[in-house]
C-alpha cells in the first residue's frame, strides 16, 4: 500500500514536467473557465490531443488540472462582470457579483477562491475514502448488472434534460447508435461500413467530441457577427487583490454551510450525468433556506457565495469517485478523462483501482494537488483573464478551431479524423438549435462499447433474459433507471400539486428496498429495511394530511 | 409554430435514417457465433430509435394542431442567413481546408483557413487585415511547431512542399 502511494508521489509530485504540466494545465483551467462561452468541458477536451504524447499519468493529471482549474475559474467573471463564466458559476454571481460592486471584490473573490479550495479538499477526502470501497462492490457486478447500470446512467442523463426528455433519450440513443459503426467488438464484423474503407475502423472519440462539444460550441459563440467582433467583456475592470485571511475566517466562521454544501457538491457529482452546473444551484438554495435570515441573500452575502463554490468543486471529487470505482462517466469531462484513459490502453471500471494502483493514487494526489495550484495561480490568471476579454470572439474561435483540426488529426495521423470532427460539428450544431442536449448523446457515445460489450459476456454465459431481473444489482439499477426516467414527470406534477407526487419516493425507496433484501451480507438488508420504514413514514404522514384536508 | 414544423422535420429526417440504417443492417455478416450476434445490438437501438421518433413526431404533430398560424414567427430566408450565415462560412471553409490539405499541407492550409475565416467573421478594414494575417501565421506557426517538434506529429506536408523535400 505504501509503496504504490510512494510510487504514485513521485510520479506526480516529484516529477518537474508533471507539475509543470499540471500548472499550465490549472491556469488554462481557470482561463477557460472564466471566458464566458467557453465552458470547462470544452477546456478538458481540447487539452486531449496533447495528452497523447504524455504517459497515462501525466495525461490525467493534466486533465484534473484543469478541470479543478476549470470549475474555480467561473467565478472570476462572475464576480466582476456580472457573467458566469461557466454554468458551474451562475449561482456565485447571485451574491458575488453585488459583493464586488459594493466595494468588496476582493474579498468575494477570497470567499470565492478558498470555498472552491475547501470545498475541493472535503471531496477529495472523500474520493479517497470512499472510491476503493465503492469499487470492492463494483467488483461483485456481473456483466447484467452492469449493463444495467449504464441504463440507469443513460436515464438519468436524459431525465436531466429538464422539459425535452424525450430529445434527450433520442439524443443518449444516437449516440449509442454511433458508437456501433465499424468492426463491431466481439467478432469484428463490419457494421455500417458501406463499402467504404475509412468507416471500419468507426468514429473515433475524440473527432466525434470535439465535432459534437467544441466545434458546435463555437459556432454557437460566433452566431451574432455584433458580438462576435467585439472584446469578450466590454467593461473596464481592475484586477481586484484577493483578501485571503479574511476570506479564509469568514469561511470558518460558516464551517455548516461548507460541509453541507461540498456534501451536496460530492452527491450531485456521484450521480450518474449529474453535474456541477446543478449543484451549484442546489447548494445555494440550501445555503438559503437554512439561513436564519435570508433576505440578504442577493445582495452580496457571503453563504452565497460559499455554498456554490464549495458545491461546483466538490462535484468534481463526486465524478471522480464514479468514475474510478464504476467506470461509468459522472460527466462530461470525466466521459473524456475516460476516453483519454482508453487512449492508453486502460479501461476504467470496478477493477481499476486494483488493476492500476498507481494511476490511481496518482489521480487521487493530483487532485489534492491541483487545488492548492489553483489558489497559488489565482492572482496571476486573473490578470490573464483580464488580458484575455480585451480579445473579441471570432478570434479566438477561429484559432481554436485550427487547434482542434491539428488536435484531431495528431490522434492517428489520418485525415479521415478530421472530416469525422466536421460532420458530427454539424450534427452538434443542428442538434443544439434545436434544442436536443448533447451530454446524452457524448455520454452514448462513451458508453456504446462497454454497454454491448456486457450485454454480449451476459448472454455469453447464458441466453435467460430474466437474469436481468433476478440478480439483485441488475435489478436495482433496473428499478433506479425507472424512477429516475419519471423523476420529470414527478417534478412536474409537484408543481401542479397532483395526488400521486407525494407517493413517488416512497414508492421508490420500497422498490429500491426489494433489491437490497436479496443481497447478501447483514448490512444491506438492514439498509432495506430503513428504507421500508422510511416509506411507511411517509405513508402514514400522507394518510394524516389527506384525513386532514377531508376535514 | 417554428419549432413545432422543426420538430415535425426532424422526426421525418429520424424516422428516414432509422429505416435506411435498419435496411444498412442486414448486410452485417453473422458468423453463427454463440451469443450477441452483430446486426443484434444495433438493430435494437436503431428500432428503439425508431419508435422514439414515431413518438417525437405525434408530439410535433399535436403542437402544430395546437398552434396558431401566425406570420409573426416565419423567418424568411434572408432571416436564416443572416443569422446562420458565420456557421455556414465556417464549416464551409474548414471543408476547403480539408480538400486542399493534401496539395497545400497543414501549415499553410491552416493558415490560410484561419486567416480566411477571421477575414469573413472579422470587418473589412485594411487594419484588420493586417491584424488577421498575424494571428493566423503567429498562432498556426506555433501550433505547428508544438505538435511538429515537440509532439512528433508528422502533419501532413502537401505536394507542393514535397516537391521541395525530393
Amino acid at each position: 500500500m505504501w509503496d504504490i502511494i510512494l510510487q504514485a508521489s513521485n510520479d506526480i509530485l516529484l516529477d518537474p514536467s508533471t507539475l509543470l504540466l499540471m500548472g499550465i494545465g490549472v491556469i488554462a483551467g481557470l482561463l477557460t473557465g472564466a471566458i464566458p462561452g467557453f465552458t470547462i468541458a470544452m477546456g478538458v477536451v481540447l487539452t486531449l490531443p496533447f495528452t497523447f504524447g504524455m504517459s497515462a499519468t501525466q495525461g490525467v493529471a493534466t486533465m484534473i488540472g484543469v478541470f479543478v482549474g476549470g470549475l474555480s475559474g467561473g467565478l472570476m467573471s462572475g464576480m466582476l462582470t456580472g457573467i458566469p463564466g461557466t454554468p458551474s458559476s451562475v449561482a456565485t454571481t447571485f451574491d458575488g457579483f453585488p459583493m464586488a460592486r459594493n466595494g468588496k471584490p476582493g474579498l468575494a473573490l477570497g470567499l470565492g477562491v478558498w470555498s472552491s479550495f475547501f470545498g475541493g479538499i472535503i471531496s477529495a477526502i472523500l474520493l479517497v475514502a470512499l472510491a476503493p470501497q465503492l469499487a470492492v462492490l463494483g467488483l461483485e457486478f456481473g456483466p447484467w448488472d452492469y449493463f444495467s447500470l449504464i441504463l440507469f446512467s443513460l436515464t438519468i442523463t436524459a431525465s436531466l434534460s429538464g422539459k425535452a426528455l424525450l430529445k434527450g433519450m433520442i439524443a443518449g440513443v444516437l449516440g449509442l447508435f454511433f458508437a456501433t459503426a465499424g468492426e463491431d467488438p466481439i467478432n469484428g464484423m463490419a457494421r455500417f461500413d458501406f463499402g467504404w474503407d475509412p468507416l471500419l475502423q468507426g468514429f473515433a472519440f475524440l473527432p466525434v467530441l470535439i465535432g459534437l462539444f467544441a466545434f458546435s460550441q463555437l459556432l454557437s459563440d460566433i452566431e451574432d457577427s455584433d458580438q462576435a467582433r467585439r472584446p469578450l467583456l466590454e467593461k473596464a475592470m481592475s484586477a481586484a487583490r484577493i483578501e485571503h485571511r479574511q476570506a479564509i475566517k469568514m469561511i470558518f466562521s460558516r464551517w455548516g454551510n461548507l460541509i453541507r454544501s461540498s456534501l451536496i457538491g460530492v452527491f450531485t457529482g456521484v450521480l450518474p450525468a449529474a453535474g456541477s452546473s446543478i449543484s451549484n444551484i442546489l447548494a445555494y438554495d440550501q445555503a438559503k433556506k437554512a439561513a436564519p435570515d435570508d433576505k440578504t441573500f442577493g445582495s452580496g452575502d457571503p453563504d452565497g457565495i460559499i455554498a456554490p463554490e464549495a458545491a461546483n468543486n466538490a462535484t468534481a471529487g463526486g465524478s471522480l469517485i464514479t468514475m474510478m470505482a464504476l467506470g461509468i462517466p459522472g460527466d462530461v469531462v470525466t466521459a473524456v478523462m475516460i476516453g483519454a484513459l482508453m487512449i492508453h490502453d486502460i479501461v476504467p471500471g470496478p477493477s481499476f483501482i486494483s488493476d492500476q494502483p498507481v494511476l490511481a493514487y496518482s489521480v487521487f494526489i493530483a487532485f489534492f494537488l491541483a487545488h492548492f495550484m489553483m489558489v497559488g495561480t489565482q492572482a496571476l490568471t486573473l490578470r490573464l483573464f483580464l488580458f484575455a476579454t480585451r480579445s473579441p470572439m471570432y478570434i479566438l474561435a477561429a484559432v481554436i478551431l485550427a487547434y482542434c483540426s491539428i488536435g484531431v488529426f495528431s490522434l492517428h495521423n489520418v485525415q479521415f479524423d478530421m472530416w469525422v470532427m466536421l460532420g458530427f460539428g454539424v450534427v452538434g450544431y443542428t442538434l443544439r438549435k434545436l434544442g436536443f442536449p448533447l451530454a446524452p448523446m457524448i455520454l452514448g457515445v462513451v458508453l456504446g462499447q462497454i454497454a454491448e460489450l456486457n450485454l454480449s459476456r451476459a448472454l455469453s454465459i447464458s441466453d435467460d433474459m430474466t437474469l436481468f431481473l433476478s440478480r439483485p444489482w441488475s435489478l436495482f439499477f433496473l428499478i433506479l433507471a425507472i424512477f429516475s426516467f419519471s423523476f420529470p414527470w414527478y417534478q412536474t406534477a409537484i408543481k401542479l400539486k397532483r395526488q400521486w407526487a407525494s407517493y413517488f419516493i416512497p414508492v421508490a425507496m420500497t422498490g429500491l428496498a426489494f433489491p437490497l433484501f436479496l443481497m447478501q451480507g447483514s448490512v444491506r438488508p438492514i439498509l432495506a429495511l430503513g428504507l421500508i420504514l422510511g416509506a411507511l413514514f411517509i405513508f402514514w404522514k400522507i394518510g394524516i394530511t389527506n384525513k386532514g384536508e377531508k376535514r | 409554430m417554428i419549432r413545432a414544423r422543426q420538430d415535425l422535420y426532424v422526426a421525418i429526417f429520424l424516422l428516414m435514417f432509422c429505416s435506411i440504417m435498419i435496411w444498412a443492417s442486414y448486410d452485417i455478416r453473422d458468423l453463427g457465433y454463440p451469443g450477441l450476434k452483430p446486426e443484434t445490438w444495433p438493430r435494437f437501438l436503431l428500432i428503439l430509435l425508431s419508435g422514439l421518433s414515431a413518438l417525437y413526431l405525434i408530439k410535433s404533430v399535436k403542437a402544430l394542431k395546437i398552434e396558431k398560424v401566425s406570420s409573426e414567427g416565419a423567418v424568411s430566408h434572408i432571416g436564416f442567413w443572416s443569422k446562420y450565415q458565420n456557421a455556414v462560412w465556417c464549416f464551409a471553409l474548414f471543408f476547403l481546408f480539408l480538400l486542399s490539405l493534401d496539395y497545400i499541407g497543414m501549415l499553410l492550409g491552416g493558415m490560410l483557413f484561419v486567416f480566411a475565416l477571421l477575414t469573413v467573421l472579422g470587418e473589412f478594414t485594411k487594419k484588420n487585415i493586417i491584424l488577421h494575417l498575424i494571428v493566423s501565421v503567429i498562432s498556426v506557426g506555433i501550433m505547428w511547431l508544438i505538435f511538429t517538434y515537440s509532439l512528433r506529429v508528422h502533419l501532413p506536408a502537401g505536394e507542393i512542399f514535397a516537391v521541395w523535400q525530393v
